[in-house]
């Protein structure tokens, strides 16, 4: 059961015989009309993975971005190893041994998986062939199948997720802090990652831990430390909780369950891929005669682990890239050579997988980003003009709808908590009725609360007749939306499944080939 | 557990890359070397691969080059440095006071430190307040005009040879002749034969009278691409450029990084300059530099920020330069090479399936093959224009596949990781 916060200096008997490895006291951080932090109070015993949850904005992100020296605290003070220390870069935070996988991906596009690792810690093994023996070690150890000479640019998201983690576990940090390291892992990647955290924590690392997946937080912790509302309002012991009692600690409501309604798959085909290809440069196939239809009224889940096409797929669709050969029909339109712009025009909705790289102007306030990808469509735009009053107008409709937390329409879109910018991208991508919505892992980082409000918002548009592609990580949530799943692997279908009686296991083994379908 | 097959050929699939980008390299050179031998038989324009021309082609583009280098250097860590021209000219009233005073190497060496003078004031300027890079740059330009000409008119009116616009008279560096090579290849090269004689008047022109300055650049290039692409040094520098909150987020100091980038850059331009007041030129004349820095960012550009590509677009724009000057009807069968290269370059673009642009490009192919049949000389109003219209030309072919650096004049506020 949820118990108070252990009070300074006097925390469970085994807390007293090993001094914590890292105190934070009475934390606190202002930003303009928001305050982020205050009061946080968080002892991480040694050699643990200590779990922080709580709802999107609770100011997890932030404290740990004051831990690791990216931000200074306004109040409190931060212990290491029993020493009081106060960080003005990075780089004094990592002489102390704490390394950092942020939430959102810090990797240099034009620079290889490699140069990207080596970066800022060339000292341990050189920047040469040691160096990239000890990279691929320590990809191999982790079946994370990075190449080092790749340029990151290349990379799909799970790959600069692997990638981000391989540049802490690269470091050899004392403490290790994850924000949302699993958000975009399948299960058994996860699997994999947490039993190399287990290996860490045996080795005396200890590990701050950050995900919106109750499931995975009760594997793994050790501790959990509940935030809401900028600050720590109680912890928890795994054994001694379940995954309904933390919901109602981090969001005071039910924890909700992904089922699906009654099915309103209608006979209309709304999307139809007949043989679609798309080779490389170098001639390889990315995607191999790829063929299937959604009807109205229908989702489709496209389970697979991250690289094995799923990118290109959307991106096909999306008329980001021209295929090679085959046909896509929108409704009963070719539109094989349409553009973007023309298919958003059309009513296609795009959540992309990587919300800072596709998604937003990071630098622009939040109405403007409403703009984005319906520059062309009211209520953005009256004739030639942009709508201003417009599309404030619907940028507070959706702020209210998702429940985005901002402290207004006029805040630049980097202000936002992750799982906020999320709620933002889906409630423009859901606005303006579109006819079929394309998903790449929609609930990416949004706390469970937000996340059964947004399957919610798509199972009433597709009761209106919306037909989504959807690619998710999350397999509950595959099977829980999804009206079918195809299973890609290799750029192929390998399979089809009703989720009415699939289990992730099935899915599972059929993602990595290992099932027969 | 991913599925992604580790490929276990990874580092030779690197070198293959490495191997790839050196095999066009010289399958280009060579092409060009064919191309020109050919031009240079139907036409008769001997000048064309003359060694006297291609000594003077290295001449031309070693400040060129220069200015090139010390934009790389800004560029990769971020910084847009159009200030070159400036401080270039602050390098060549540096040469020309230091050489005055205290001899040609400290010449150099002023020149240096003038031009990084330039440098830390742009960095001041875009790292330290945050000011817009271009901005800043053609502050820098007009300041490094407006220095030397008032430096020049307070210092050298009363020295010897000297006036309150010019400089003269100073001492020169040292050149270096390969005794026997030199001559046996200039005489190869004047037989006139196919390839042979073209190949020999290249290998002439760099073992004939070369300046020390000019193996110093050669120097600095190849340090250059090992610096950047070799060390960690270079790796941190890089990644300044590609996404500096990455960096910082990894303990690397941004702004020192950027600081010793843009020092390194104005001192490259500053010795472009001095090469122009003591190698190119006996002597200091005000705005010495007439644009070579603007070039010098072209040529950097059209090198797709990488040492050796620049290197290629100067030799490319003081190849053109140093023909129309010393050989103005030699132009005339420039547009011939130019017609074959552009047809060459449509007939890929075809192959590789871009139709459209195959068939533009042939088209301005067939306008200057038609313009070179149709008349004997190009006239004088456009031979001053050749070294441009060139590098303008190669620009926007090369131009679909040049890749700035991710977060190149990007202003970066220290503390923005995360
Ligand atoms: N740079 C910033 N400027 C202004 N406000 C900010 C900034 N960074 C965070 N905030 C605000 O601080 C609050 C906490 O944000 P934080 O990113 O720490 O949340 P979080 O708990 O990590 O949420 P999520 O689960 O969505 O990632 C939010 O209200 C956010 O809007
Ligand atoms: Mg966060």
């Amino acid at each position: 059961m949820p118990a108070a916060p252990p009070a300074p200096g006097a925390s469970s008997t085994e807390a007293v015989i090993e001094a914590p490895e890292v105190r934070l006291i009475g934390i606190g951080k202002r930003f303009p009309g928001v305050i982020a932090n205050h009061d946080v109070e968080v002892t991480i015993r040694p050699a643990t993975v200590h779990a922080l949850i709580g709802e999107n904005g609770a100011g997890k992100s932030t404290l740990m971005k004051i831990l690791y020296g990216v931000q200074k605290p306004d109040d409190g003070t931060i212990e290491v190893g029993g020493t009081e220390r106060s960080f003005r870069t990075p780089t004094d935070a990592i002489g102390v041994g704490i390394g950092m996988v942020f939430q959102h991906f810090m990797l240099a596009d034009n620079l290889t998986a490699l140069e990207n690792a080596v970066l800022g810690a060339e000292k341990l093994h050189g920047i040469g062939d040691k160096a990239r023996a000890e990279f691929e070690s320590i990809s191999e150890r982790y079946g994370f199948g990075l190449r080092p000479d790749v340029l990151v640019e290349k990379l799909g998201v799970a790959d600069r997720q692997r990638l981000e983690i391989l540049k802490v576990l690269f470091r050899g940090a004392k403490v290790l802090i994850l924000d949302e390291p699993t958000a975009v892992l399948v299960p058994q990647e996860v699997d994999a990652l947490f039993a190399n955290l287990r290996d860490l924590r045996a080795h005396g690392h200890s590990i701050l831990f950050i995900s919106h997946k109750l499931d995975e937080v009760l594997a793994i912790a050790d501790d959990i430390t509940v935030m809401r509302r900028g600050t720590t309002v109680g912890s928890a012991v795994p054994g001694e909780v379940t995954k309904q009692e933390l919901a109602e600690m981090m969001v005071g409501s039910e924890l909700p369950s992904p089922e699906t309604s009654e099915s309103t798959v209608t006979d209309v085909v709304q999307l139809s891929l007949s043989g679609v290809t798309l080779t490389d440069d170098a001639g390889r196939d990315l995607l191999s005669d790829i063929s299937f239809d959604i009807h109205r009224g229908e989702i489709l889940g496209i389970a697979g682990v991250e690289g094995n096409g799923q990118a290109e797929l959307v991106e096909t669709v999306m008329g980001m890239r021209r295929l090679t050969s085959g046909r896509i029909l929108l409704g009963e339109e070719d539109v094989t050579d349409w553009d973007t712009r023309r298919l958003r025009e059309s009513g296609v909705g795009y959540i992309p997988e990587d919300r800072h790289r596709h998604g937003l102007l990071l630098d622009s306030p939040l109405w403007e980003n409403r703009i984005l990808g319906h520059q062309t469509r009211p209520p953005s735009v009256k004739g030639p003009w942009i709508n201003r009053s417009g599309a404030r107008k619907d940028t507070r409709r959706i702020v209210d709808e998702y429940d985005v937390r901002t402290p207004g329409i006029d805040t630049v879109a980097r202000a936002l908590s992750g799982g906020n910018q999320q709620k933002l991208i889906i409630g423009r991508e859901m606005s303006g009725d579109p006819v079929l919505l394309i998903a790449s892992h929609p609930t990416r980082g949004v706390d469970v609360g937000a996340q059964a409000a947004i399957w919610s918002h798509i199972k009433r548009a597709r009761h209106d007749g919306l037909a989504v592609l959807l690619i998710s990580a999350d397999l509950d949530e595959l099977i829980g939306l999804s009206d079918r799943i195809e299973v890609i692997l290799r750029g192929r279908m390998v399979g089809t499944f009703d989720p009415a009686g699939v289990t992730p296991k099935d899915l599972g083994a059929a993602m990595t080939g290992g099932g027969e379908a | 557990m991913s599925t992604t097959q580790v490929d276990k050929s990874a580092p030779s699939e690197r070198a293959r890359k490495i191997g790839g980008m050196y095999r066009t390299y010289w399958l280009v050179m060579l092409v060009a070397v064919v191309a020109l031998s050919l031009v240079r038989i139907a036409t008769g324009a001997d000048d064309i691969t003359a060694a006297n021309t291609l000594r003077a082609a290295i001449l031309s583009a070693c400040p060129i080059l220069l200015a090139g280098m010390g934009g790389l250097w800004s560029e990769r860590a971020g910084i847009v440095n159009i200030g070159l021209e400036g401080q270039m000219l602050l390098g060549t009233w540096g040469a020309a006071y230091f050489t005055y005073n205290y001899g040609p190497w400290v010449g150099l060496l002023g020149a240096a430190a003038m031009g990084a003078l330039g440098g830390l004031l742009h960095g001041l300027a875009t790292i330290t307040f945050g000011v817009d890079h271009i901005v800043s740059g053609v502050a820098i330009n007009i300041i490094g005009l407006g220095a030397t000409t008032f430096l020049a008119e307070a210092f050298f009116s009363d020295y010897q040879y000297g006036g309150p616009r010019q400089l003269t008279g100073l001492d020169g560096l040292p050149f270096v002749t390969v005794p026997g090579l030199s001559d046996g290849l200039k005489s190869l090269n004047d037989q006139g034969w196919f390839v042979i004689s073209d190949l020999a008047g290249l290998l002439a022109a760099l073992t004939t009278k070369v300046s020390v300055v000019t193996i110093l650049i050669a120097v600095i290039v190849v340090l250059t691409a090992w610096i950047l692409w070799h060390t960690s040094f270079g790796l941190r520098l890089r990644s300044c450029g590609e996404n500096p909150a990455a960096a910082e987020s990894l303990g690397v100091n941004v702004y020192r990084y950027k600081y010793v980038a843009v020092l390194v850059s104005g001192g490259l331009a500053g010795l472009g300059g001095a090469f122009l007041a003591l190698v190119a030129a006996s002597g200091f004349t005000t705005n010495q530099s007439n644009g070579r820095g603007y070039i010098g960012l072209a040529a950097m550009i059209f090198g797709n920020w990488n040492p050796f590509g620049t290197l290629g677009a100067s030799l490319l724009f003081g190849y053109t330069d140093a023909l129309r000057l010393r050989s103005p009807s030699a132009v005339h069968a420039l547009l011939l090479v130019v017609a074959i290269g552009l047809l060459a370059y449509a007939a890929w673009r075809f192959y590789q399936g871009a139709r459209t642009s195959a068939i533009v490009l042939g088209l301005i192919g067939a306008a200057f093959l038609v313009w070179f049949l149709t008349t004997d000389t190009v006239p004088r109003e456009f031979t001053g224009m050749t070294p441009y219209v060139v590098t303008l030309l190669v620009l926007a072919l090369a131009s679909q596949r040049l890749r700035p650096p991710a977060a190149d004049g990007q202003v970066y506020r220290k503390g923005s990781a995360g």
